[in-house]
């Protein structure tokens, strides 16, 4: 849970900076944090703001950043399904990458789905998160502008990401996977939207499941 | 950005928009993911989705793509796969953080 924190923190305190930066007014930062809770769609949205697009446009471009929430919201549906909608309403709230990645490997192959320990370290991870990403990102929108650029702190954020990754790595469908990914990731930088994350992330689930194909079929020959 | 009233309306638009996108998309599969099943190999599949998704937010700042010029390599590069290597050796997520922004940190000040 360390690195997943470092990584929150480091990423909030910049994304509450960039805001302030692109000219955003520390209210509507503040408000843009609590209210849209995705760093990932946030900084999307801030070259569009400064060339001021079209309302459509950065909801579009909000939307392509934001498929991966719907794909981590098919995988968390079975955890969840014997609670009343509201509840998993507000859960829906609080989805983020990194508790996602820190879940979804403990759970997965768990017969049972709904126990309460699922529930309690699911609890036990976007809790925490938020209220990291929340204080930092303050803390980032209010203070940032003592803070130089040469400290270059969102790279802490990258190296945390890079420190939960790693340990997710343990069997070789997922090496190859992983490495699509990043592959995809690279030349997709050039696509408009931020369509290269999507990319990467269907990329990364497709040739997992090849792989895993392929993987057991070689086992089953010897 | 034009100040005033209608730079004000513009960035609460853009904000309503965003609020909109994140919840549509987060509320989608937890609302109605009994009404939109999923087979259990689909399923399984998605445990490949996470590392996906976050080697799509790493990459882009390791090995960024500069319009107009293309792939470029960056001392970020260097200093992900120093803390990559101190992590593979230590197996301390703390070691790879800070081995990795010290070693950005040399690199700035050198360069």
């Amino acid at each position: 849970m360390l690195p997943a924190l470092i990584a929150t923190g480091a990423w909030g305190f910049v994304t509450g900076i960039a805001l302030v930066k692109s000219g955003l007014s520390e209210t509507a930062a503040t408000l843009m944090t609590v209210m849209v809770y995705s760093g990932t769609a946030q900084l999307t949205a801030l070259p569009l703001i400064i060339s001021g697009a079209p309302l459509w446009l950065i909801f579009a471009a909000a939307v392509v950043v934001n498929i991966r929430f719907i794909i981590f919201g098919a995988a968390l549906y079975p955890y969840f399904r014997y609670m009343r909608w509201q509840r998993r309403l507000l859960l829906s709230y609080f989805t983020s990458d990194i508790v996602f990645a820190v879940f979804i490997p403990r759970y997965v192959d768990s017969r049972k789905k709904g126990t309460r320990d699922q529930l309690w370290f699911y609890l036990g991870g976007i809790i925490p998160v938020w209220l990291v990403w929340e204080v930092f990102s303050l803390l980032g929108i209010y203070m940032g502008s003592f803070v130089p650029a040469s400290w270059s702190l969102d790279f802490a954020a990258i190296l945390a990401i890079l420190a939960i990754i790693i340990p997710l790595v343990r069997t070789r469908p997922m090496l190859v996977s992983l490495l699509v990914a990043g592959f995809v990731a690279w030349v997709g930088q050039p696509l408009p939207l931020r369509l290269g994350l999507a990319a990467a992330v269907v990329a990364g689930i497709v040739t997992g499941v090849v792989a895993e194909r392929w993987n057991g079929r070689r086992a089953e020959h010897g | 950005m034009a100040e005033g009233l209608g730079s004000d309306l513009y960035i609460l638009g853009v904000i309503v928009a965003l609020t909109v996108s994140s919840f549509l998309t987060r509320a989608c599969y937890f609302m109605f993911g009994g009404r939109l099943p999923l087979s259990e190999p689909t399923r399984r599949a998605l445990r490949y989705a996470p590392t996906a998704a976050l080697m799509g937010i790493v990459v882009p700042e390791l090995l960024p793509w500069e319009p107009g010029v293309g792939p470029v390599l960056d001392i970020r590069l260097i200093a992900g796969i120093a803390g990559v290597l101190l992590f593979l050796r230590t197996g301390s997520s703390v070691l790879l953080i800070v081995g990795g922004m010290v070693v950005l940190w040399g690199l700035q000040a050198w360069m």
